[in-house]
């Protein structure tokens, strides 16, 4: 691969990073606090580019002998096995021929897969698809960090609490402390609808979408029912104890209060 | 001073239809990729397409057939997969930036002489150096392979560049202080993946010391540089960055790529069923290691959610994880050829194991 091409790849590249950072694009794919790394990155690849690009112009513009331009990896602007030096400008063609042939440069051509992925496909967030690949007791294991029950600190006061899937989901199966009964809260998820069943679920994510864990709470309620996948829910409700056992694997009961439809969060995921 | 010579204008050609269909994102496109790679070009001297034109072509291409590409991706599990795609891809990017700039000011400011002096004459010791060292240096596995490449090239012995290729990522503090937050009611499993990795990396470094021939190696990357002086080191560093960073982005996009493929087709029950069993356990996860291909940085939270799973396989999970997955081992054929990844990966794969669960027994007392 020609050198001019490698840096307008880096360039891509270099501006895929930059742009799914600036859009906020990125937090479908990893969590928030890559953001600086992603920057940093993609300013990083933009730069070496440029700078190799640069260079290039520059020392196409120099007249120098051929030896000295094959030395300088400028071989690539068709001058240097030629005995014609002059023809800087002449981009095309005869320019590689007695190069040795690069044998890993091919696969510098993959780098565009991720460049049209996000520029032309641009991914959507993780949502019903994965969730049913998945298993709910993996969440709820998570965030709490135990195999077993523990007392959980105390919910905050307040009519209506509103709380992570994550933090719902373990305490509904692990909490000793009961803090959920009579009390009522507001969960943020999508649907999933499974085996004639409606689902509340949220992908819980550690650091990027590839290991992303769903959670996932049972609705129970009028007007459940009918609900497509991956529409976007505020779900009030109460919690029906006793339901996040081994028998539903550790998938709790909300009874449904009120539900409001709302648009995909900012970060699809939760922490 | 480059050694990055423009490519035949013939096997580009090669490539383009197997790329167009790889922008489609269909496994098999890889592969073709792949294989188009050592057709030997048939001479037509006249015109000739240069790798320029052709990506241009696959630009229009690509933005003619947006509608219809993202018509045929919008299946669930194509999505999901394409997703995980750029996930991994978007992750690993930054490190591998770092790392292969890492990699430059090696190649451009450390003279080969003064990484001589730092390390032990004799092998023998100075591959448990380069495994200690690797805890302080916080990279990722990505990042780590050009900067153990370009640690060779220095004159640094092969074992002891491969200890550290395989100690960095896998025991500096952020990876452990992440175990430590994933697991907070097993303390023993800090403890037990630093010695199970370091174990790993020790043990790989004097098994290359022993039986490890050179000529494994791809000799283009072992290719020694001149020393350089003054402005032309900065030129050296841009360079050799701008270089590693093309090569080896490559070969991560086809690691992040296998990484999407197998996790949308490896059922999660499969893990959970077999997880009751600890020799079958052990192994699963060893495997599941390699395929899902996960970052040092989160595999503490993955191991530590798979239910019904005892501790040691899940500590196997870590140790294994960062030593060899389908990523590494596509920058690896990469970076240092094929007949060295095709040996180094599977004996790795093998002494981590090993490593694991022998650290597992002493630190977790036994394999609850």
């Amino acid at each position: 691969m020609r050198r001019e091409t490698q840096n307008i790849l880096l360039v891509l590249v270099g501006g895929a990073l930059l742009k799914i950072s600036f859009t906020g694009t990125y937090l479908l794919y990893v969590k928030p606090a890559h953001q600086y790394w992603l920057i940093a990155g993609g300013v990083i690849m933009v730069a070496l580019a440029a700078v190799s690009i640069g260079r290039d112009l520059v020392s196409a513009r120099e007249p120098a002998p051929a030896a000295v331009q094959l030395n300088f990896g400028a071989d690539s602007d068709g001058a240097a096995p030629t005995a014609k030096p002059a023809a800087h400008d002449d981009h095309d063609d005869h320019g590689d021929d007695d190069c040795e042939h690069h044998h890993s440069a091919k696969s510098a051509w993959l780098l565009l897969l991720p460049v049209l992925a996000i520029f032309l496909v641009a991914p959507p967030a993780l949502g019903a698809d994965s969730v049913m690949r998945g298993d709910n007791r993996a969440a709820a294991t998570r965030s709490s960090g135990t195999d077993g029950s523990t007392t959980f600190p105390p919910i905050p006061q307040g009519d209506v609490v509103s709380l992570a899937m994550s933090d719902f989901a373990a305490r509904a199966a692990w909490d000793s402390g009961k803090s959920l009964d009579n009390r009522t809260v507001r969960l943020t998820g999508f649907v999933v609808t499974q085996d004639g069943a409606t689902y509340l679920a949220r992908l819980s994510i550690a650091c990027c979408a590839a290991d992303a864990f769903p959670v996932k709470v049972k609705l129970d309620g009028p007007g459940t029912a009918g609900l497509a996948n991956d529409t976007w829910l505020e779900v009030t409700g109460q919690f029906q104890p006793g339901t996040a056992t081994k028998e539903t694997d550790y998938v709790p009961s909300l009874t449904v209060a009120s539900m409001v439809q709302i648009p995909q969060p900012e970060n699809p995921y939760e922490a | 001073m480059s050694k990055e010579p423009a490519d035949k204008a013939d096997p580009v050609e090669d490539v383009s239809p197997a790329q167009e269909g790889a922008t489609a994102q269909s496994e098999s496109s890889v592969a073709v990729a792949e294989r188009a790679e050592p057709k030997a070009s048939p001479e037509e001297p006249k015109r000739r397409i240069t790798s320029l034109e052709v990506l241009c072509g696959l630009l229009v291409v690509a933005l003619i057939g947006q509608q219809w590409l993202a018509s045929w991706l919008d299946v669930p599990a194509i999505q999901t997969g394409s997703t995980i795609f750029v996930a991994v891809c978007v992750q690993a990017l930054p490190f591998l930036v770092l790392g292969v700039m890492i990699s430059g000011a090696i190649a451009a400011f450390v003279p080969a002489r003064v990484l001589e002096k730092m390390l032990p004459k004799k092998q023998a010791f100075a591959v448990p150096v380069a495994g200690m060292a690797g805890v302080a240096l916080p990279t990722c596995e990505c990042a780590a392979v050009p900067v153990a490449r370009r640690l060779m090239q220095q004159g640094v012995p092969t074992s002891v560049a491969l200890a550290f290729l395989l100690a960095a990522p896998a025991v500096n503090p952020i990876v452990l202080v992440a175990t430590s937050v994933a697991f907070p009611n097993s303390p023993g499993m800090v403890a037990a993946r630093l010695a199970g990795s370091l174990a790993t990396a020790i043990i790989m470094g004097w098994l290359w010391a022993r039986f490890g021939k050179a000529e494994w190696i791809i000799e283009r990357a072992l290719r020694r540089l001149p020393e350089q002086d003054g402005r032309s080191r900065w030129r050296m560093f841009f360079e050799t960055s701008r270089a590693d960073l093309v090569d080896a982005g490559g070969f991560l996009v086809i690691g992040g790529f296998t990484a999407a493929v197998l996790n949308v087709a490896i059922p999660r029950e499969w893990i959970n069923t077999l997880g009751e069993q600890i020799i079958l356990g052990v192994i699963v996860m060893a495997v599941l290691a390699v395929l899902l291909a996960l970052c040092s940085e989160a595999d503490a939270f993955v191991a530590a959610s798979i239910a019904g799973m005892p501790l040691l396989p899940k500590l196997v999970f870590l140790v294994v994880g960062p030593a060899i997955d389908v990523k590494l081992f596509a920058l690896q054929a990469g970076t240092f050829g094929k007949s060295f990844a095709m040996r180094f990966a599977p004996a790795t794969f093998i002494v981590a194991v090993a490593c694991a669960v022998i650290s597992g027994v002493i630190f977790l007392g036994g394999v609850g």
